[in-house]
Formats: structure tokens, C-alpha cells, sequence
């Protein structure tokens, strides 16, 4: 539309002056703003306040504005123009006019001269509304909401129902309640596949313990209904989750020694506290012979107590064994290492027990004819000693053996009497005897076994049965492997070298332990010492081993 | 005599947030959690309920300041408080969370808090320079007296340009008209002119940009080398000058403006961001214990 505006200006002198302009735009926008295109300073004008242009035909004039625009002295929100029309904006007078050749639309406007300063001032000094009409009540409102929305109310909706839960926790674009979380999950937890309600069963209530035994075996726990001494302690107590950088068991020593120092008195524990300097002497764990023949008793004996005390029957010289200068061995005289003996079980934990097939054997051989070395008596089974020697005896004087060395009675071309048969059975037996006497009494047993002769039984010897405690302390987690002991070496903790009785206990003592393990507080320690917290050793779940290592009482 | 509210009352309250410090940092650095230090500890739980308190209270100081007959303690003092605290609320929020970071709602309150009070150290430092600057860049002297000089410029470029005809008084009443500064916040922090002036172009007025009075001074420069007569040059040279004044006088004006708009403009940050702060704290609280 080209749109004609004719400027009436009223100079100095009182005359009047006009000015024509022709705008080509599809409307003629009126208003206060600066990208209008007729701009009418006064405050009472809107920025956009109404707007020409045509319609059908027609030219019309729409008001925005609530009080909308004045046509010949009456308001309206949108009105026809004709010709002779006097809009007023503000105080402004427009007056639509007869539209000129080469124009589709004249209007008049009546400049005036004291509307330009005033403008100034206003435009200068009014605080002008926030930034791109956005107010700081608006703003707010809007981060408000956001936050509200994307932070809480959408991550709620898994609350609701689980369908709800998969979609938006599905969804890579909703912010599901993953945003809760205070820090990762552990990797052992990740199967739960994010879902939050696997263990916060109930909202506003912290994880209880049968959410964990869902997946875990309580039976192998200490829960609260076996040990209600424990309280209120719950498995995430110990065991946090959503806490970086911890693991997920919390070793910290004050867990345990809140309570240990200062157990009540029908807990049968000696009160144990900082390894450093409240922890008691160690007790070991001893299987030690009892009054009765066969029977044993697992002792548990304060280690210096218990020095001298590791009965087993045994007899066993360590400083003959491992001496620097070596031992005769059938492969000549050498050093014996300790690991030629004692092997660390599969994990390098603890040490496999000590067998005479495995590791006597080779140097202490059961041999008792220098003329057949290879020939061996069994072991642990002394009637079988003797039943061995009778056999082999009657073997080489009768010759009916597969293997027969001498035939002593044997006449060539003669059969045997059954005079000769007794005679060489007494014989047989006679001279079992005497070699069984020499090997139980002189030579391979009484070596090693605590050998009485005794004449009531059906043997004339007794073998003292054997037992090697093999776990000293079954309440500590111990671990060789951990040690490093191919570089300490072994007589760092075991002073085998100056033991000659197999009774002498080479568990060395706390103190000892002590060189390198300190208190759970590193502050307390010296140079040498790491920080040991009770966890290091024991264990809070245990396989319900009785308090000596034996089973639940 | 003026005082600093930096240095309200012998800094007290710089005290006070100087105390509050290194009480938490001893309780932090003694109190051994038995597990890495976080918000779910008994330290934890105290500092992140002094620091939800601090938060809520720093927040309060938006109501204060309106709250014209309260007589509880003065405005200014409140905002030697508010600064000062506002500040320790960082160190009582890290040790409350352990440093321990994440991209979750939790995070999300710490960032929110901490450009809350990043832009409050802005707002600072601008109250403390702005003031002194603005009133060098004008000489000493009120704005509304740079406006008056603005207008008298302008009455007296009317006059001349009455002179040239009504072409000229056309041109020079619009570009007077349109002379226009900001007026958003953000231009005037931008320190942007959108001035502009109707100019006729082969028969057509068009609305021109006329930032810094350019394309004034261009289209009198042109008809200045259009005219032969000496009268006209004269006049369109004098009506140059005084625009030329005005463009010199817009800069300043413009400089004023925008001192003016950065005092107020780093609210338009702090204010939004402390509601968002509220949420995101009342969220933080929440889910803490939702899934506790």
C-alpha cells in the first residue's frame, strides 16, 4: 500500500507548513515504539498502538490496546476509515484525507513542537522494563518452574507406577531419578539396573536390612535378630552406597570399637580396641592330646603361655632341619628350604598340612632290610608293621613268595614237611620281631613318634597318635600371600632355626605383628607402621565357627 | 560521613562469617566420619542444615530491603551481613558435601548457589566502583543536566532547520525524535544507540539507523555538497556542528546509561537464580530423604 503522511508543522511566525511523504508498506503501524512507522511521543501512547491497513477494499483501523483508538470522538477497537475520519492517539490528531494520485491511502498528522523534548527526558530516566520485556519476577518464575519440573516433578513420575518408572527411565531425553543420585553406585550393584526402589523399598525410609538379603545370604551374617547385642546396626551401617570414593565396606576401626572396648559383662570377649595399643595379647587356637587316649581337645591358650605347649606327639627338631650348614639327605648333605615342606593352600592364605607321604618321607624311609632297601613298612598303622614283617620274613624262608630272596629251609627235590613249615613260621616270626623291635624301638618310629612298649595289647608297642594344629588363630584372616614372604623371608616370624622341640610355638607374638601393622589412625603410627583397622584381620560375617574355630556351641 | 558497607560497623559481620569459616573447617578437619566426609554424616547433616538456614536467611534480605518501616537492624547492615555470609555459605556447603560432585540435583543447587554468588561478588564490586565512575564519566555533574544541554541542542537544531525549510526541519524533528538510547536494559548494558531518523530516499521516506547520529551527519554532509548557495552551506555546516555536539554529548550519556544498566543488571542474575536456588534447594532436601 503506498500510504501518503502529510506532516503539519506550525513555524515560528504562526504559519503552517506541510510536508508530504510517501511510504510504501503493507500497514501504517502507529505508536510509540521506534520501529513504527508513524511515532507519536507521549506517554499516554502504547508502543504498538494501532494499526491501518487495508482490507477488502477497505482501509481499516485496529487498536491493540485495551481502551482501543478514538474515531470521531468515539472508541473503537476496529473501525472503517473514510475520508474526513479524525483518529486520536493520545493527544494526537490524525485526519484521514482524500488520498492524492499515485497514493492508496492520505492521512494528516499534526506535528507538535513540545512533544519532542518531553520524550527525552522520560525515555532517559525511566528504568526501562528488565531485559527483552523479561522482568526479574519473570525470570524467577520461569528458572522456578524448570527446576521444579525437571528436577522433581518429572523424576517423581517412576514413584507413581512402575510403567511409568520404565518409560520415562527408558527415555533418553526425561529426566528420570537418576538426577537423585548422591554419588554412583558400585559396580556389585549394578545388576539392580538402576531402579532405585530395589532398594529403597519405602520413600522416606532408609534401606532396610531385607532389601540386601533379597539378593544376599543372610545365613553367613550376623543379623541383628542372632546378635541382638548389635542393635540398631543395619548391613549399610557398614556397607555404604551412593559414597565415593569409599568401597563399599566401611573398615573404619571406631565400627567394631565403639563396642568392643567396653563389651557388656555376659560377652564372654576380652575387650579389644586400637591394634596399636588396646588390643589383647593374641590366644591361639591349640589341638592338644587329652586325657584320653584318643582323644583331643582344642585349647585356646594366651600365646606366651602357649610357647612351649604345641603338643601334637611329635617329635621334630626345626634347627637340625633348616641348619645353614645342611642336612644328610639320600641326595647327599643340602639346606632343606621351608617351602619343601610347608606349602601355602590354593590362594597362598594359609599353609597345607604337613603328611609323612608328602614330606617325610623321602629322607625318613620306612626301609628295614639293608639288602632290600627298597622294601618299606607302612605308616600310621603299627599292626600292620609287624603283619608286613611276618609276611615278609616268611616269605624268603618259605620261598613261596613272587619276590623270594632266601630260601633258608628249602631242600632241592624235596617238598616241605609241615615240621619245616612250623619251624620256618617261627622263625619268620622270631625274626619279624626283632627287626619290628629295632624299627619301633631304635630306629624309623620312635625317630619321630613317642613309642611305649606295653604288654596287655596285642601289639607290644604304642605309637602316640599324632594331631598338628594347623589353624592357630581360625578368628583372624591371616594371609601368607599377603605378606610377601619370599622377601621378608620366613624366619622374620618364625624363628625355626633355634627350635629343637616340636613343642616350641613359632607363631610370633603381637609385638611382632606390630613392627608393621599400627592403629587404624594413621596420625598414631610411625614411619614403618600402616593403618590396620580391625576389618584387616577379622571378619564381622564368619562362617558360624564357634568361638575356638570349632562349631556353633 | 559515608561508610563503605564493606567495612560496616569495624567489619563486624566479616568477622562473624570469618568465625563461621573456621568453625566448620576445624569441625571438618577433626571430625573423622568413618567414611569419606558427606552431607550424610553427623557433620554433614549440621552443616547442611546451617547451610540451608544461611541460604533461606541471604534469601530473606530480598525482603528486608523492602520492608521500609522494619527496625530490625538496618538495611545496610543487612547487606554487610549478606555479603559477607553470602560468601562463607561456599565454604560451609563445600565441607557439607565433601566435595563430592555429580551431575545430579544436588549439583545442580551447589552451581545454582554458587552463580547466585558469583553475581552477588559482581554486584559487589559494581556498587562499590560504579557509582564514582558514573560520576566521573559525567564530570561531576547530574545527569538531568546532560539532558538539558541534550535539549537545548535540539531546540537549537530545530531552529536552524526551520530556516532550511521544511525538508530539513523534517529530517532534523525525526532524527530528534528518534533519538533513543537502550531503551531495554540489556541495549543500554550494551551500550547500544538505536537512534534512528526518517530520510527521504529518491521520492520515499525511509526510517534509517542513525546510531551515534551517522546517517544525520551523512545525509547534511551530502546536501551540504548539493547546495551552492552560501547561505544554505552556512546553515547546514552550523546544523552539522550542533549534531556533531549531540553525538558527543549521546556518547557520554551513553556511557552513563550503561553504568547505570550494569548496577542494575547483574540483579536480573542474582534475583532469578535465588528463587531457582530455593527449588532446587527444597529438591536437594527432598530426594536426600525420599530415598534415604
Amino acid at each position: 500500500m503506498r500510504i501518503l503522511i502529510r506532516f503539519i508543522t506550525k513555524n515560528a511566525a504562526g504559519g503552517v507548513e506541510y510536508s508530504d511523504k510517501i511510504i510504501e508498506a503493507p500497514a501504517i503501524t502507529i505508536g510509540r515504539a521506534t520501529d513504527q512507522i508513524l511515532q507519536i511521543r507521549d506517554r499516554r501512547v502504547h508502543l504498538q498502538h494501532a494499526r491501518i491497513e487495508p482490507e477488502n477494499g477497505d482501509v481499516r483501523i485496529a487498536s491493540t490496546t485495551l481502551a482501543g483508538v478514538s474515531v470521531n470522538g468515539r472508541s473503537q477497537r476496529e473501525t472503517e476509515l473514510k475520508p474526513g475520519d479524525v483518529i486520536e492517539v493520545g493527544s494526537n490528531v490524525l485526519r484521514v484525507i482524500q488520498a492524492p494520485e499515485g497514493a492508496d491511502f492520505a492521512i494528516s498528522f499534526e506535528l507538535r513542537d513540545d512533544a519532542t523534548s518531553e520524550h527525552v527526558e522520560q525515555s532517559w530516566t525511566t528504568p526501562t522494563s528488565g531485559i527483552s520485556g523479561w522482568s526479574k519476577r519473570r525470570i524467577s518464575w520461569v528458572l522456578l518452574v524448570a527446576v521444579l519440573v525437571l528436577a522433581f516433578a518429572l523424576p517423581a513420575t517412576t514413584l507413581l507406577h512402575p510403567s511409568l518408572a520404565k518409560l520415562v527411565r527408558g527415555s533418553s531425553l526425561l529426566p528420570d531419578d537418576g538426577l537423585w543420585l548422591a554419588g554412583p553406585l558400585h559396580n556389585a550393584h549394578s545388576s539392580t539396573a538402576a531402579e532405585c526402589e530395589t532398594c529403597h523399598v519405602n520413600a522416606f525410609q532408609r534401606v532396610p536390612d531385607v532389601a540386601c538379603m533379597e539378593c544376599h545370604d543372610a545365613s553367613r551374617h550376623v543379623a541383628a535378630e542372632t546378635s541382638p547385642v548389635l542393635g540398631e546396626i543395619r548391613c549399610a551401617t557398614c556397607h555404604r552406597e551412593h559414597n565415593e570414593p569409599a568401597e563399599l565396606v566401611n573398615r573404619h576401626q571406631d565400627l567394631c570399637a565403639d563396642c568392643h572396648t567396653a563389651l557388656p559383662d555376659d560377652i564372654d570377649l576380652q575387650p579389644a580396641g586400637d591394634f596399636l595399643d588396646a588390643h589383647p595379647d593374641f590366644r591361639v587356637s591349640l589341638n592338644l592330646p587329652g586325657p584320653g587316649e584318643t582323644e583331643w581337645n582344642i585349647e585356646h591358650i594366651r600365646l606366651a603361655d602357649a610357647l612351649t605347649a604345641n603338643r601334637s606327639n611329635l617329635k621334630f627338631d626345626h634347627k637340625v632341619h633348616v641348619a645353614a650348614e645342611g642336612i644328610l639327605t639320600p641326595d647327599g648333605k643340602r639346606v632343606i628350604e621351608c617351602a619343601e615342606c610347608h606349602v601355602p593352600e590354593t590362594g597362598g592364605a594359609r599353609m597345607l598340612p604337613v603328611t609323612m607321604d608328602d614330606h617325610c618321607s623321602g629322607c625318613h624311609t620306612l626301609s628295614f632290610d639293608p639288602d632290600d632297601p627298597a622294601r618299606v613298612v607302612p605308616h600310621g598303622d603299627p599292626a600292620g608293621v609287624v603283619q608286613a614283617l611276618v609276611e615278609y620274613y616268611s616269605a624268603r624262608l618259605l620261598g613261596e613268595g613272587p619276590d623270594v630272596v632266601e630260601q633258608r629251609v628249602r631242600r632241592p627235590g624235596r617238598a616241605l614237611t609241615r615240621e619245616d613249615r612250623d619251624r620256618a613260621a617261627a622263625e619268620a616270626r622270631q625274626q619279624a620281631l626283632a627287626v619290628a623291635t629295632d624299627l619301633f624301638e631304635r630306629q624309623a618310629c620312635s625317630n619321630c613318634h613317642e613309642v611305649s612298649r606295653r604288654d596287655d595289647g596285642e601289639l607290644p608297642w604304642h605309637v602316640e597318635p599324632v594331631k598338628l594344629s594347623n589353624d592357630f588363630f581360625p578368628h583372624s584372616d591371616f594371609s601368607h600371600a599377603a605378606h610377601d614372604t619370599e622377601v621378608t623371608g620366613c624366619d622374620s616370624c618364625h624363628d625355626a632355626q633355634n627350635s629343637e622341640a616340636a613343642e616350641d610355638l613359632l607363631i610370633p607374638d603381637i609385638d611382632g605383628c606390630r613392627e608393621c601393622h599400627g592403629s587404624g589412625f594413621a596420625n598414631r603410627n610411625n614411619a614403618q607402621q600402616m593403618p590396620s583397622t580391625c576389618v584387616m584381620c577379622h571378619s564381622f560375617h564368619y562362617d558360624r565357627k564357634g568361638v575356638y574355630g570349632g562349631s556353633t556351641p | 560521613m559515608h561508610e563503605s558497607l564493606l567495612v560496616f560497623r569495624k567489619r563486624f559481620y566479616l568477622w562473624v562469617a570469618l568465625l563461621l569459616v573456621a568453625v566448620s573447617v576445624a569441625a571438618y578437619w577433626y571430625h573423622d566420619p568413618q567414611e569419606p566426609p558427606n552431607g550424610g554424616t553427623l557433620l554433614g547433616y549440621t552443616l547442611g542444615t546451617v547451610g540451608a538456614l544461611l541460604i533461606v536467611w541471604l534469601a530473606w534480605f530480598g525482603v528486608r530491603k523492602r520492608s521500609y518501616a522494619s527496625t530490625l537492624g538496618t538495611v545496610q547492615g543487612w547487606l554487610s551481613a549478606h555479603i559477607y555470609l553470602g560468601l562463607a555459605l561456599i565454604v560451609v556447603v563445600l565441607l557439607h558435601a565433601g566435595f563430592q560432585f555429580g551431575w545430579n540435583v544436588h549439583t545442580l543447587a551447589f552451581v545454582i548457589m554458587t552463580l547466585v554468588i558469583i553475581s552477588g561478588v559482581f554486584g559487589v564490586i559494581v556498587y562499590l566502583r560504579y557509582p564514582e565512575r558514573m560520576s566521573r564519566n559525567r564530570g561531576g555533574a547530574p545527569r538531568s543536566e546532560l539532558i538539558d544541554e541534550l535539549e537545548d541542542i535540539d531546540r537549537r537544531s530545530l531552529r536552524v532547520a526551520e530556516s532550511l525549510g521544511a525538508d530539513f526541519h523534517e529530517f532534523v524533528a525525526s532524527g530528534v525524535q528518534r533519538t533513543q538510547l537502550g531503551p531495554t536494559l540489556w541495549k543500554r548494558f550494551r551500550g547500544r544507540d538505536s537512534s534512528q531518523i526518517l530520510l527521504r530516499q529518491g521520492g520515499e521516506t525511509v526510517i534509517t539507523a542513525n546510531a551515534g547520529q551517522e546517517a544525520a551527519l551523512d545525509w547534511l554532509a551530502e546536501q551540504q555538497s548539493m547546495s551552492g548557495d552560501a547561505e544554505t552551506v552556512s546553515a547546514i555546516s552550523e546544523l552539522s556542528a550542533l549534531i556533531g555536539n549531540k553525538r558527543k554529548l549521546l556518547r557520554q550519556l551513553g556511557a552513563d546509561l550503561k553504568l547505570q544498566a550494569t548496577l542494575e543488571i547483574w540483579l536480573y542474575v542474582h534475583v532469578p537464580l535465588t528463587v531457582a536456588l530455593l527449588g532446587a534447594l527444597l529438591v536437594h532436601i527432598v530426594t536426600v530423604f525420599l530415598y534415604w
